[in-house]
Order: structure tokens, then sequence, then C-alpha cells
């Protein structure tokens, strides 16, 4: 790999050389957790590498209900911010799953989203809270939701020179993210389910990760959850069932598909169970 | 590509032309400022052995480019002598004989360091133990290592 790294010190800077139609191809650093291991076995590195280091994007904080986690903050901050582990436990959850403590002092929320692994701990659990990205760029900027911006594996929907800036979690929520893989620590989710609950449009949301080519929703659960709470456990077994029925899986180097079927229906028994514990037959 | 790049290393200032754009701290610290103690495990982020601290916090010196941390204070094992909390990590990882070849000792005394400065209140051993699962010893010797972090999980830093 050999490159040139370029270190805008402002936003506008920033998205001015990376929409230039005559830039070279150039590859968005923040944290540098993927993109550099990337980096680290190819000899295709791309001419140019743009760092957000000097971006203004690195504060956390809670505005009334909801969180505001600038797009470059470390994870680590995420994790030790006041309320997330209490009032986001699923996040929290997800957040402690990426890497070891090293890895998340730099690794940020913006680059799990841009980079857009289908084994991402994080895509998961966002979706199921509603979190919506606003992004900058040549054009100006736009909001849109997680579930939008992430199109598929390794496919976003950002522009040519669009950044994340921000993603905003719009309120606490009880729910859980539970993973499975090889190696408890520091290794690559084979699956990971995510769900919460939204005390105030009183629905579920659940979604699904590294099963498939990308993090997925699966509406057709969140119908067979939406009812009564605490959820009946024979609700939460046909929730499971359902899951397991139809989430897209595949086969590669980390799990079988059948294997992630069957451990889908096991987790998504286990994290709905650990929000609401059943309450009835 | 190379340019200029100021950092604070061991305490020391260090101001150099010469490191190139793409060249990761590791390499920096190895092979331009001789500080040989950071070692090179997997080079993919995933053994911990190239632990340094950088502004206090635990970084993965194979996964951080030189650039990156310009300007900041990266703390290596050279400099552990000077850094109270440090100083603190090694004595207990002598004192508990939990070395073997040796090779993941510098990553591990740091990432402790690093977890040791960011707790302002007492940690557990069993939290530190947790937190530190990011470093790996290739001889498997882990019961001494553990017995070194109970050893300073009892206390403040």
């Amino acid at each position: 790999m050999a490159f040139a790294l370029v270190t805008p010190g402002s936003v506008d800077e920033a998205v001015r050389l990376l929409g230039d139609p005559a830039a070279p191809p150039t590859a968005v650093l923040a944290g540098g957790t993927d993109l550099l291991f990337e980096l680290s076995g190819t000899t295709a590195a791309p001419p140019r590498v743009l760092s957000l280091r000097k971006m203004p994007w690195r504060s956390i904080r809670w505005d009334g209900s909801s969180l505001e986690i600038g797009s470059t903050a470390p994870l680590r901050d995420l994790e030790r911010a006041p309320r997330v582990r209490s009032d986001l436990p699923g996040l929290w959850s997800a957040v402690r799953a990426v890497g070891s403590v090293p890895l998340r002092h730099r690794a940020t929320v913006g680059g799990n989203l841009a980079r857009a692994s289908p084994a991402s701990d994080l895509i998961p659990i966002l979706l199921t809270l509603d979190a919506v990205a606003d992004l900058v760029g040549p054009h100006g900027r736009r909001r849109l939701p997680v579930g939008a911006l992430v199109r598929g594996p390794r496919t976003t929907a950002l522009g040519a020179g669009e950044l994340i800036e921000r993603v905003t979690i719009p309120e606490a929520r009880p729910s859980a993210y539970l993973w499975q893989r090889v190696r408890p620590a520091n290794d690559v989710s084979q699956v990971g389910v995510a769900c919460a609950w939204s005390p105030t449009a009183r629905h579920w949301r659940l979604a699904v990760g590294g099963a498939g080519p990308a993090p997925v929703r699966l509406p057709e659960v969140e119908s067979v959850l939406d009812g009564p709470t605490p959820l009946a456990a024979s609700t939460i077994a046909a929730a499971a069932a359902a899951a397991s029925r139809l989430a897209p899986f595949s086969t590669d180097k980390r799990a079988t598909e059948g294997y992630r079927r069957q451990v889908v229906e096991v987790l998504v028994r286990r994290a709905l169970g650990s929000v609401a514990p059943p309450g009835g037959p | 590509m190379s340019g200029a790049w100021r950092a604070s290393v061991n305490g020391v200032p260090v101001d150099r032309g010469d490191v190139p754009e793409d060249e990761r701290l590791l390499d920096t610290l190895r092979w331009r400022l001789g500080l040989k103690g950071t070692k090179e495990g997997c080079r993919s982020g995933d053994c911990g052995a190239c632990t340094v601290l950088v502004d206090d916090r635990s970084t993965l010196s194979c996964l951080t480019l030189t650039h990156e941390v310009d300007g900041l204070r990266v703390l290596t094992i050279e400099g552990a002598d000077g850094d109270p909390v440090a100083r603190r990590v090694q004595a207990a990882f002598a004192e508990s004989q939990a070395v073997q070849c040796g090779y993941c000792t510098p990553g591990f005394v740091l990432a402790l360091a690093g977890l040791l400065k960011e707790r302002t209140t007492s940690a557990s051993p069993d939290e530190l133990l947790e937190d530190l699962q990011g470093n790996l010893c290739r001889c498997t010797g882990y019961t001494a290592i553990v017995r070194a972090v109970r050893s300073l999980g009892e206390d403040r830093p």
C-alpha cells in the first residue's frame, strides 16, 4: 500500500476535496480499524486517503430523550457515556461486542456505518432503535434512516463526497443485542440479533446481522410481536421460529447457513426474553 | 510522500520530517525511533501485542497511521518507568512473574495501564480482565497474568 494522506481542517474543505470530480479515488479514514486492516493485505490501495481526524464530530450528548453520537466519536466513549448502559442496553452490548478496548478507542459509529460490513455488530441494533444519520455533502445536508443508508454488503447510499456527521437515536428503548462467535472476544460475529421495544410508539423492532449478505430488520417477525406486553412465551417462540425462517442466511468461512438458522432462533428467543420476560402461556 | 510529524514519545518531544504518510505508528516506533519494545504480532488488530498509549488511551499501533496521532502523547513500554500507573502495572507483572516469552507483555502492561487510567472509581478484577480480552498471550501463560491483574484490581490507580 502506498497512498497520500490528506487531512482537511474543516467540514467544507473535506466535502470539497472529496466531491472534486478531478480528485483521485479516495478512501475515507475515520478510526481506520477496518480500512487499515483492509489496506494491509492489498497492493491495490486507493491513491489517496482522507482523514476525518479534524472534523468536529467527536461529541456524544443526550438531547432530552434522544442520543446524538458524533460520527467520529470513539466507540469506547459511547460505551462509557452517561445513561447508555441503562437507557439503551442493546446499544451498549453491541458496542462492547466490537473488537477490544484498544480497537474501540479508535473505531467509530460513522466508520462502522460507512464501511457497512455484513457482520457489523452495530447496524442491527441501530436499525431496531430507528437511528437516523445526518449527512453532509456537495449538495448540502440530508437525513437518512440507518436502514436507508446501509443498502447492502459494503454498500451505502452515501453519494460522491458525502460524509456522515452524526447518528441520532430518537429515544431510550428497552433493548438487547446478542451474538454468536467462534471465540467470544475480539472476533467477528457469525450471527447477531438485536431487538428493541419503543415505549412511545409501543412497537417492536427486530434485526439480524452477520447471518447473510447484510443486516436486515424483519418486519414480519415484528408484527408477530406487536400486541400486549409483556410478551407471552408462545409469542416469543413463534417470533423466534419466524426469524429463523425469514432471515436471509448464507454459508461462508465463519459458519454454514444451517448453523446460523438454528442459532438465530435461540438468540431471538433469548434476546426477547431478556427485554420482556415471558408473561404467560 | 512524507510530512512533518511532531509528538511526545515517552515524554520526549519528537519532530521528524521523514515519516511517510501511509506509515503505521508501529513501524515508526520500531524502525524510525528504535523503540523495539512495541511488538508486532498479527498486524491485524487481533492480538494486542502492539498496544501503546496515545493520550492515555490504549491504541493498536498496527492499525493507526503515525500522522493520525500528530501532536499527541505516545507512551511505549520504554517509557513505562516514567509513568506512575504503567510503572505500577509493570511491577505487578514482575511480582506475579507474569512473563513467559515476553512478547505479549508490553501490550498487556500498556493496555492494563490504560484501563486503570480511565477509571475514576476502583475497578473490579473481573471488569479489568474482561476489558483485557483483546490481548493474547501466545504462550497461553494466562494464570500468572490473571494473578497480576487481580493484584492490581483491588486498589485505586
